[in-house]
């Protein structure tokens, strides 16, 4: 790959991220290893690009970086995550006082994100079928499979799946807390009229990954002045508040144990 | 689920009851955290069983720490630790407790310098945007694109009380002037009349169109100027709608408007510079318009006529005053501007030179109403009349440039190049 910049490709899953990137790209301007950014319109394409050497680093989901894995066969190597990618949790949606516990959901209707959705259908799955259940059995599943390719990125499936449980076309939801969290403050759920019942274990969410032969000099060169954003500068705050976080943190790959697993229990394909 | 850290004592506590966070305890908790210190507890007590669920990721949003949960009875005791980072980033606390005096008559602006209020920047941060001056702003805002941000380049020490007269001083043209006591009046002076109104309105507009351009340049902080120069914008309305509605009242008409005045009245709203435009606006121009009126008043054929150039004259006082007290504080701070606004007059005067003086209309116009009609030997009276005042206003804009500190020979040449169409 080239000396010169690096290339840092991301999801454009929102017109809001262009500016976030734009910004980071100009906090690089300068340091010793600047970086430009190649836009992709699903994760899947951006990991084919990374893969194929045309970028150096994706910003990926927990799922792009499990495929990456798998495909370098674990010689991949993650530069950073953001503290919010950590200790990431499900929260299982329902009307206020209807359900206590994901026991309840037995013989009901359990409304999921997009396929491709960590957070808002495959851990809710996984986490579930640990608690005993079996989800699509003993727990209808009504899924929401829009956006896909964006890995649940848009919120516009965990919307959709809130809406069913308003309406009656499900029980429950099963939405990212930290999307939960988001609607909350942004006045978008309807007070009182729904409630969450159920936390799942944590997990890891997004990363940026790169391939094992990646100049490690480099790498870390770029890793080095990502992680010197401070949050007390309000040019690097407005950065971080746009890509909600207030650090960037070295890898902490053990979270991303579970999302192994439920992507090997679903049999979620590792390339496609 | 959260356990608990038992050596953390709250410092402040809260009973949420049965609210959950759509229903409004997210406004609950930010005001309670925001009233303990950063790294202190509060302890929220809740019967509400989905806030469990709820509240590590809205701590996590908001950069605070749930550092307990703990069943009590049919309730919980959750224990939140303020954080550091809050999600705004702000460098200093707000003024509380600040206690202005009050006049017998009310709370006065002069008064209001309390706390924060009473700091008033020499240079002032343009991304403080449109916080009220004494407000704790939060840094990272874009700079507004304000030109005046040193407080010399705009200020005078009696801002505040000018903007109290000027508040009190209002008045509405559409009921305060008698209208219904106008009588028909002989052509010739009708005429005069709606002549001199007319040339009074396209002035106005000028005294409006000036501060209200340089309004928006104005750094915020220096409130009392931007409120005063609002109050100037008004006044001018006021006049402009006034002196139209004269020309109109009594079976009259608009008159004739010249090249030579657009042009003069052009010059000043390209002015580029605060105390410049001031200096030839409000202490040339409307310092010389105080005589204008004072002459319209003292010949008006009717009590409607004199009401209004009476009216017009007390408001324009207060500009007048504004801009020679701007003028002083500016050369105070740099006695240096002085070349710079005789400089100023003098670039005006050049490019006005082609210009062949005032109006012939409105000269006409002054010798009539100051003759009260056609008559010869009133006319010559007229004459006589505008002719003292012309030396009337080079007088007074003599004493007004010497009372500035100009030398007298100074004062005099600045006063000889000002424009002939008064304004």
């Amino acid at each position: 790959m080239s000396t010169g910049s690096m290339l840092v490709g991301a999801v454009a899953y929102d017109a809001k991220v262009i500016p976030i990137w734009e910004a980071i790209r100009e906090y690089y301007r300068g340091s010793s290893v600047e970086m430009d950014v190649v836009w992709f319109s699903n994760y899947e394409a951006q990991v084919e690009a990374l893969l194929e050497g045309w970028i150096d680093v994706a910003w990926n989901t927990n799922l792009a970086y499990v495929r990456v894995h798998h495909a370098t066969r674990g010689t991949c190597r993650v530069l950073a995550m953001r503290d919010t990618d950590v200790g990431f949790r499900t929260l299982l949606i329902g009307r206020a006082g209807e359900l206590a516990e994901a026991n309840d959901l037995q013989g009901r209707i359990l409304a999921l994100g997009s396929a491709d959705s960590a957070q808002a259908a495959i851990m809710p799955v996984h986490y579930l079928r640990r608690e005993g259940l079996s989800p699509g059995e003993d727990v209808g599943l009504l899924r929401f499979d829009s956006d896909v390719g964006k890995h649940g990125d848009t919120g516009r499936s965990e919307r959709e799946a809130l809406e069913a449980v308003l309406t009656g076309k499900a029980d429950a939801a099963a939405v990212g807390a930290a999307s939960w969290d988001v609607f909350v403050r942004a006045r978008e759920v309807p007070p009182g009229r729904l409630a969450p019942f159920w936390t799942s274990p944590p997990f890891n969410h997004c990363n940026f990954t790169v391939l094992g032969s990646l100049d490690a000099e480099r790498a870390d060169a770029w890793t080095s002045h990502l992680l010197a954003m401070d949050w007390e500068d309000p040019e690097h705050r407005r950065i971080l508040e746009l890509e909600g976080l207030r650090e960037w943190l070295l890898p902490e790959l053990e979270g991303y144990g579970d999302v192994f697993a439920a992507v090997d229990e679903q049999g979620i394909s590792a390339r496609w | 689920m959260v356990t608990r850290e038992p050596d953390e004592e709250p410092a402040a506590s809260f009973d949420g009851e049965d609210l959950d966070l759509s229903s409004g305890l997210i406004f609950a908790l930010d005001v309670c955290l925001s009233d303990v210190e950063v790294g202190q507890v509060l302890e929220l007590t809740s019967t509400n069983a989905a806030i469990a669920h709820e509240l590590p990721a809205w701590c996590r949003g908001t950069g605070h720490e749930l550092v307990g949960a703990e069943p009590d009875g049919d309730r919980t005791r959750y224990r939140i630790r303020r954080g550091a980072l809050g999600s705004l980033m702000f460098k200093d606390r707000p003024d509380w407790g600040v206690s202005p005096e009050f006049r017998h008559d009310g709370f006065d602006t002069r008064d209001w310098l309390v706390g924060k209020v009473a700091e008033i920047p020499a240079s002032a941060d343009p991304t403080t945007g449109f916080s009220p001056r004494g407000a704790v702003v939060e840094p990272g805002a874009p700079a507004f694109p304000y030109t005046e941000k040193e407080r010399d380049r705009v200020w005078a020490h009696n801002v505040a009380s000018l903007y109290e007269q000027a508040t009190a001083a209002q008045w509405d043209a559409s009921v305060d002037i008698r209208w219904g006591d106008l009588r028909p009046l002989p052509t010739h002076v009708e005429r005069a009349v709606c002549q001199v109104m007319t040339h009074l309105a396209e002035n106005e507009y000028a005294a409006l169109y000036v501060p209200a351009r340089f309004l928006p340049r104005i750094h915020p902080h220096f409130t009392e100027v931007v409120l005063f120069l609002s109050t100037q914008v008004v006044d001018e309305a006021r006049h402009i709608e006034a002196f139209t509605k004269r020309a109109l009242a009594n079976g009259g008409g608009l008159q004739f408007s010249t090249a030579m005045t657009q042009t003069s009245l052009k010059s000043l709203l390209e002015q580029e510079d605060f105390t410049q435009a001031s200096f030839l606006l409000s202490v040339l121009g409307e310092g010389t318009f105080l005589e204008y009126l004072a002459f319209v008043e003292r010949y008006a054929p009717d009590p409607v006529t004199a009401d209004i150039a009476r009216r017009a004259r007390v408001d324009e006082a207060r500009h007048v005053a504004f801009g020679v007290e701007h003028a002083r504080h500016a050369l105070a701070a740099d006695p240096d501007r002085a070349g710079e606004l005789r400089t100023a007059v003098e670039r005006r005067a050049s490019y006005l030179a082609d210009a062949s003086g005032q109006s012939p209309h409105v000269e006409e116009a002054l010798v009539i109403l100051a003759a009260g009609g056609v008559t010869p030997s009133r006319i010559r009276d007229g004459v006589q009349a505008v002719r003292a005042l012309h030396d009337t206003m080079h007088r007074r804009r003599v004493t007004r440039l010497t009372q500035l500190g100009f030398p007298p020979g100074t004062a005099e040449e600045i006063s000889e190049m000002h424009t002939p169409n008064f304004m």
